[in-house]
């Protein structure tokens, strides 16, 4: 309970800022707040623009924000924990999907309505989509979601050995036995992070090309990932990839942070990325061009569409936490346009954040790459239920396949034991 | 003990209440959610008979393997645990120089935090540029480096290899106390009778020691059952599908995802492995004791 003196100075503080600039925002009204948030979220999501943002928004509003970071492989169960113990931190990071954030993180219990906030309208409409149940914004985006995974590649190496940007998995194999001749690693790959590795099933997008109305059929149940011509093909793939060397000895436990480190290096090639992978590999060496780093879709299944999600890492505030209006500041200040700017300056792979005050930093090899693959189509993530959530028991099962201790139909059969799991414990009355 | 002086019942009643309300009931409650379809999916609560411990026992889960992990885990520990602590003490109870940077220096990753030391030995254990084989291939010794943490064959030693390192210091020190609060004179008399090292050892420190023995290995059955943090922070389960997964491991995963009721499924059975050890682990503890 504030005495008077504070009620007093506190109205103070709003009155002379409400009278000076029109664009000052209303979390600088209270710089004398004592409050600390907790922000929990996965390794990569917080990134150190955003700490830096923090520090000022600390300077500014005197709230501090206490960021807690986790180890990506250990973060979902860690999350799903404290929300489902109700004890989550007063922010979390959670993937944004239409189907996801309601049926795992309940976000009508578990998160605060964000849909009067200044920032909501802001924030793209397709971007939004994923993160709304009906009508109601719950989260905020953190990450470019226009960013897709794709291979990137080193230009120079290319060039060096005479080798041509792959349009299929044959000629990518081609171009990875060469590079195997050269004593050059083909792909960075890292494995311990138990996600990274799932990232190449984007290319499940063949089979949506396939059929397109093979999502809609998995999510009334009425179609499986087993027996799918192409997920086979895709995972089969896969595993040949890890059997040829394409990975490297190492690929069980690399990290995703040392990527850049690895592409610098020279010792690897490529590695399956999202636009942005230039400009962190020159922040590790000065001397290595931005430029330098190109891009092609994963040839997987021969597919040369290119893999569209708008669903990425995103704020939520827990709806049990005592600091709701502390957390709500931040995430205005963090969705001004001063703080987009800053974010997109700062962050390599944040060409273009999804909010219409965002500035666009798309690089000509970005562009290029983007014109290249006109034919866009949506990929598991966003578009079939209950599979974001098994994004790392699927990983799981593909490192067992890795290790030769499932095969390619196995992982799939697994699929769709994990959604089944999921659907029978939602009711869903598609699996009932 | 003289049955004159037992107090009245009514003495440990308060005990009693706040362990019935505190421990006993919350663990009551959750074997009969293992019987239900609690999840964090639905808010209908439905009972499902054994449903959730026939998943548990099903051919198609990775259960029984998790299992059998927790077991070789607890069996594997224990032994070498108490081997290696015994082995120490002895050593540290003999006049050494520094004798207490010694066993300090042993005791010492015992009192480190558990999630601290998974973390650096994930480092240490990089295939690549860890320590270990980093050490390993300066000596010309690059044939023994191995995938420690990520490779199927080596990735659950290490894990137990690790947390033998952690908790030995710690079983060390009680046996330390154990072979100290043995008379010297048995020793004197032996050493005056012609006894060796090993004869002394045989026949004097091991019976006398035997009742320590017992205590730690009930502590390292305990712990090996009921591990987690060692197992989280360095492999959290894997490589692959359930190569160093353990039993809290599996209960924290199944609780993460929702699955409450097959996770307390998990601590049911768990619950029945504990009360089976737990009783002849009484038995072996209390068969000495007299009751006058």
């Amino acid at each position: 309970m504030l005495n008077k003196h504070e009620k007093l100075m506190k109205a103070l503080a709003v009155s002379v800022l409400a009278g000076s600039m029109a664009a000052a925002l209303s979390f600088t009204a209270a710089a004398d707040e004592d409050v600390t948030i907790t922000y929990m979220a996965s390794q990569d999501w917080v990134q150190d623009a955003e700490m830096e943002l923090g520090e000022k928004f600390t300077e500014e509003t005197g709230i501090k924000v206490d960021y807690q970071i986790v180890p990506s492989d250990q973060y979902e169960s860690l999350l799903m924990t404290k929300l489902n113990t109700g004890e989550c931190t007063d922010l979390f990071g959670g993937q944004s999907s239409q189907f996801s954030i309601v049926n795992q993180f309940h976000v009508e219990e578990n998160a605060v309505d964000l849909t009067d906030e200044e920032w909501a309208e802001n924030v793209e409409p397709a971007a939004a989509f994923e993160l709304s149940v009906d009508g109601k914004l719950y989260g905020q985006p953190v990450q470019d979601v226009s960013a897709v995974w794709a291979v990137a590649y080193n230009r120079q190496i290319f060039e060096d050995l005479g080798l041509e940007i792959p349009t299929d998995y044959a000629s990518f194999c081609d171009v990875c036995d060469k590079l195997l001749e050269a004593d050059i690693i083909p792909v960075y790959e890292c494995v311990s992070d138990g996600w990274h590795h799932v990232c190449w099933t984007e290319k499940a997008i063949a089979a949506t090309e396939a059929d397109p109305e093979y999502p809609d059929k998995l999510n009334k149940n009425e179609a499986t990932f087993a027996g799918n011509e192409q997920l086979i093909t895709m995972f089969t793939e896969l595993k040949e990839m890890v059997d040829k060397g394409y990975f490297g000895d190492n690929y069980m436990s690399n990290q995703y942070a040392d990527a850049p480190a690895a592409i610098a290096s020279g010792e690897y090639a490529m590695v399956l990325y999202n636009q942005g992978l230039g400009v962190e590999v020159n922040a590790v060496d000065p001397d290595f061009p931005v430029d330098n780093i190109g891009y092609f879709v994963s040839p997987l299944c021969d597919n040369q569409s290119l893999n569209v999600n708008y669903c990425g890492p995103s704020r939520f505030i827990y709806s049990g936490s005592a600091n709701i209006d502390a957390a709500k500041k931040y995430l205005a200040y963090m969705a001004s346009d001063e703080s987009l700017a800053y974010m997109t300056e700062n962050v390599g792979k944040f060409n273009q954040l999804p909010y219409l005050n965002a500035p666009s930093a798309y690089s000509d090899v970005i562009q290029e790459f983007y014109d290249r693959y006109p034919n866009k189509v949506a990929v598991f993530q966003a578009s079939v239920k209950y599979y974001n959530p098994a994004w790392m028991d699927i990983g799981a099962d593909m490192s067992a396949m890795f290790l030769d201790e499932m095969t390619p139909e196995e992982v799939l059969e697994d699929i769709d034991k994990l959604r089944a799991e999921q659907a029978a414990a939602a009711s869903d009355e598609c699996w009932n | 003990m003289n049955k004159n002086k037992i107090y009245p019942w009514y003495f440990m009643a308060g005990a009693l209440v706040l362990y019935f309300v505190l421990f006993f009931l919350p663990g009551l409650i959750g074997v009969g959610y293992s019987f239900t379809n609690w999840s964090a999916y639905s808010t209908e609560l439905r009972f499902v008979g054994l449903d959730n411990f026939r998943t548990v026992f099903s051919a198609d889960e990775n259960y029984t393997k998790i299992i059998s992990n927790t077991l070789v885990f607890t069996f594997v520990t224990t032994i070498i645990k108490n081997a290696l602590g015994l082995l120490l003490a002895i050593l540290l109870t003999k006049s050494v120089r520094f004798l207490n940077l010694h066993r300090g220096i042993v005791f010492m990753p015992s009192v480190l935090s558990t999630l601290i030391i998974g973390m650096l030995f994930k480092s240490i254990l990089d295939a690549k540029s860890g320590l270990l084989n980093t050490f390993l291939r300066s000596c010309g010794l690059g044939f023994l480096a191995q995938k420690w943490l990520v490779s199927t064959e080596f990735a659950f030693g290490s894990v137990m290899a690790v947390d033998i390192w952690r908790g030995v210091g710690y079983i060390m020190t009680i046996m330390i106390a154990g072979i100290l609060s043995i008379s010297t004179d048995y020793y004197e008399a032996a050493e005056i009778d012609g006894a060796g090292s090993f004869a002394r050892f045989r026949y004097i420190t091991f019976p006398l020691i035997l009742p320590t023995l017992a205590t730690t290995t009930v502590l390292n059955i305990i712990y090996g059952l009921k591990v987690f943090d060692m197992v989280y922070a360095l492999t959290n389960g894997g490589p692959g599908k359930a190569t160093t997964e353990v039993l809290y491991t599996a209960v924290f995963k199944k609780f993460g995802t929702g699955q409450y009721a097959v996770g307390t499924a998990l601590s049911s059975v768990m619950f029945l492995i504990m009360l089976f050890v737990g009783y002849f682990m009484i038995r072996l503890m209390t068969r000495n004791e007299v009751i006058e």
